[in-house]
């Protein structure tokens, strides 16, 4: 995939973070920082707030307290799209296409706000639209062949085998040409093969394109050969942070995973 | 849209089709194209977007009366602008995206069926408004509709006009300007949905979430689907009332609404092409059976005792649309293309949860 120049990628900075669902302290002022340009894993136990950490950042649910800066915007109480058009984008969980599109027009919508041909430009088929379209789709091409779904691009999303579909969200949030990728359980219910595939691309992501990436994922083993800094979340509380090795040693950590000896 | 060779020579027959069927046959089918074009709009909100509205009739009774309001002269107890025909066209189906932006508020909010139980409230106020707002509605009789005029060319019985040996009077005129328009309301439906509006609208329909997350305005999507739909609603509306030659407020009641809503559900949720066909199953549906109720069992003549054929054509397509939900589920158009459910079932295996 050829470089777009980008702008520099901020810092994402995340402090005192707390979202409390009525009597339930989901997240509690959790904090941490993404360097620009590293892979940043944020790991925990079922039910730890992973996926309500990465549904703040991403506006989905409005954060209690706290502040998400990213490069000097405050991202908390900003609605989803306008942190998008920050240039954060991310996948989801459960597969969030439209299964009826085909996977070229899922990839197209991550261009959404790349682009601009609106409802009388698109229906009357105006040149301007119908430049604008061929340019992006070019670039949507590109990345589907980077993200090896090149050969899908006009089949049904909701047709496609899991892992494939899995792989259309990430080249989708990569259409978008983000600063900060937020990956939620890429490798979720993949095989073997399939994770080590995954994990290739998202190296090729982060060498090929200098992003930011934030990871929540459950499969240990992918966190610490591509993460470069580890969060820890246990009950919706920060316990450990730092690098994969000094995580893996961390009392902590592994009295939250793998639970504490009585004695 | 994938085969337009074949579009195309499905148009053709159309296009000579006055030269050899009488008025009946006109009318109806003038009826289908403002249908059509009423049921490609509210595609596009319901089909496409996932919005589902009760208040279509509300807005094809905006275009029918604002161009009747526009186009017509005051005189007796009902008031007019006297504006030109295409002028009051034009202006009627502005109106009626006026008056369907105008309710964005609720529909850039609500969704699915709470849209619709609001979007109902559109019909009760309508009706009151069109029953009661004389001396605009003419009132309960309601009032005459003024010609369309292009270009000093009048689409009605007033002048003589006779080509290739057929007298052409007011239907056989505007069955062009129905096909024409129909035509166009087509293209412009296809081009949205084929490009960035019609894929946001698909993703809001079908990953709210998402759509936001990829810096789509999920409210702003909606509300410009409701007044794009409204604005399609109020040209039938206009179609509507120019083949009919007289608005009622009695036939934009809910029964309309709920007429068009089968008719995308017959027809295919979300296709243009399934929308027309649909539009024509059920405009045509209770014509046909009035028209041969004597030769029909069961279904008894206009007027007589038993089942009227207007009854009877609903039963069938309330039978339509059970049968379309159960095992159609893409409607006429997925049965035109060949995508069958059974094989669409088999190609999209998975709709699972991710195991954790």
């Amino acid at each position: 995939m050829s470089e777009t120049p980008k702008s520099e990628t901020p810092e994402l900075v995340v402090e005192d973070v707390t979202v409390r669902f009525a009597g339930l302290v989901a997240l509690d002022a959790v904090g941490f920082t993404v360097r620009p340009g590293t892979v940043h894993a944020v790991i925990g136990p079922n039910g730890a707030g992973k996926s309500t950490c990465f549904n703040v950042l991403s506006g989905v649910y409005r954060a209690t307290s706290g502040s998400v800066r990213f490069g000097g915007r405050e991202l908390t109480g900003l609605p989803p799209h306008r942190i998008s058009e920050l240039g954060i984008a991310r996948t989801f969980q459960n597969l969030a296409l439209s299964a009826a599109l085909s996977v070229e027009d899922n990839l197209m919508l991550g261009r959404y706000r790349l682009t601009r041909a609106g409802i009388v430009a698109s229906g009357l088929r105006l040149p301007r639209a119908r430049r604008e379209e061929a340019r992006h789709l070019a670039r949507v091409r590109e990345i589907a062949d980077f993200a090896g779904i090149a050969h899908r691009l006009k089949e049904p999303a909701g047709g496609l085998p899991y892992g494939d579909q899995k792989r259309v969200e990430l080249a989708r949030a990569l259409c978008a040409e983000p600063r900060l990728l937020m990956l939620d359980e890429p490798v979720a219910g993949m095989n073997a093969t399939e994770r080590l595939e995954m994990a290739e691309l998202i190296v090729a992501v982060r060498a090929g394109l200098g992003i930011s990436i934030v990871l929540v994922e459950h499969d240990m083993g992918m966190v610490m050969r591509l993460a470069d800094r580890v969060t820890v979340l246990d009950f919706g509380k920060r316990i450990a942070d730092g690098t994969p090795g000094e995580v893996q040693e961390d009392p902590a950590v592994l009295r939250a995973y793998l639970g504490e000896e009585v004695s | 849209m994938s085969r337009p060779p074949l579009t195309a020579l499905l148009w053709l027959p159309l296009l000579i089709l006055p030269f050899y069927v009488d008025m009946f046959w006109l009318q109806a089918g003038l009826f289908v194209m403002a249908a059509a074009i009423g049921a490609i709009g509210l595609n596009l909100l319901t089909g496409s977007t996932g919005q589902l509205s009760m208040g279509h009739a509300f807005f094809l009774a905006v275009g029918a009366y604002g161009y009747v309001y526009f186009a017509g002269e005051t005189s007796g107890h009902v008031t007019g602008l006297g504006l030109p025909a295409p002028v009051a066209a034009v202006l009627a189906v502005a109106l009626s995206g006026l008056a369907g932006w105008a309710f964005s508020p609720i529909a850039g909010r609500v969704s699915g069926v709470y849209l619709a139980i609001a979007s109902l409230a559109l019909i009760f106020l309508g009706q009151h408004v069109l029953f009661n707002l004389e001396s605009v509605t003419g009132g309960y009789n309601g009032r005459a509709v003024p010609p369309m005029k292009l270009f000093g060319f009048a689409f009605d019985d007033s002048s003589e006009l006779i080509v290739a040996g057929v007298p052409f009077g007011g239907l056989e005129r505007l069955w062009y300007l129905g096909i024409a328009l129909l035509l166009a309301a087509m293209l412009f439906a296809r081009g949205v949905l084929g490009a960035r509006p019609g894929r946001a609208m698909n993703l809001v329909r079908d990953q709210r979430i998402a759509a936001a997350a990829l810096g789509v305005p999920v409210g702003k999507v909606r509300a410009k689907a409701f007044t794009l739909s409204s604005m399609y609603a109020g040209l039938a509306g206009v179609l509507l009332a120019l083949t009919f030659q007289r608005a009622v407020p009695d036939y934009f009641g809910m029964l309309l609404a709920l007429d068009y809503l089968a008719m995308i559900v017959i027809g295919g949720l979300g296709s243009v092409g399934g929308a027309v066909a649909g539009a024509a199953f059920v405009t045509l549906l209770p014509q046909l059976l009035a028209r041969y109720s004597g030769d029909l069992p069961l279904v008894a003549a206009p007027g007589a005792d038993g089942i009227s054929p207007a009854v009877a054509a609903r039963y069938l397509y309330g039978a339509a649309v059970v049968a379309v939900v159960l095992f159609l589920p893409t409607g006429l158009s997925g049965l035109l293309s060949g995508r069958l459910p059974g094989l669409r079932r088999s190609a999209t295996p998975m709709k699972e949860e991710s195991p954790q």
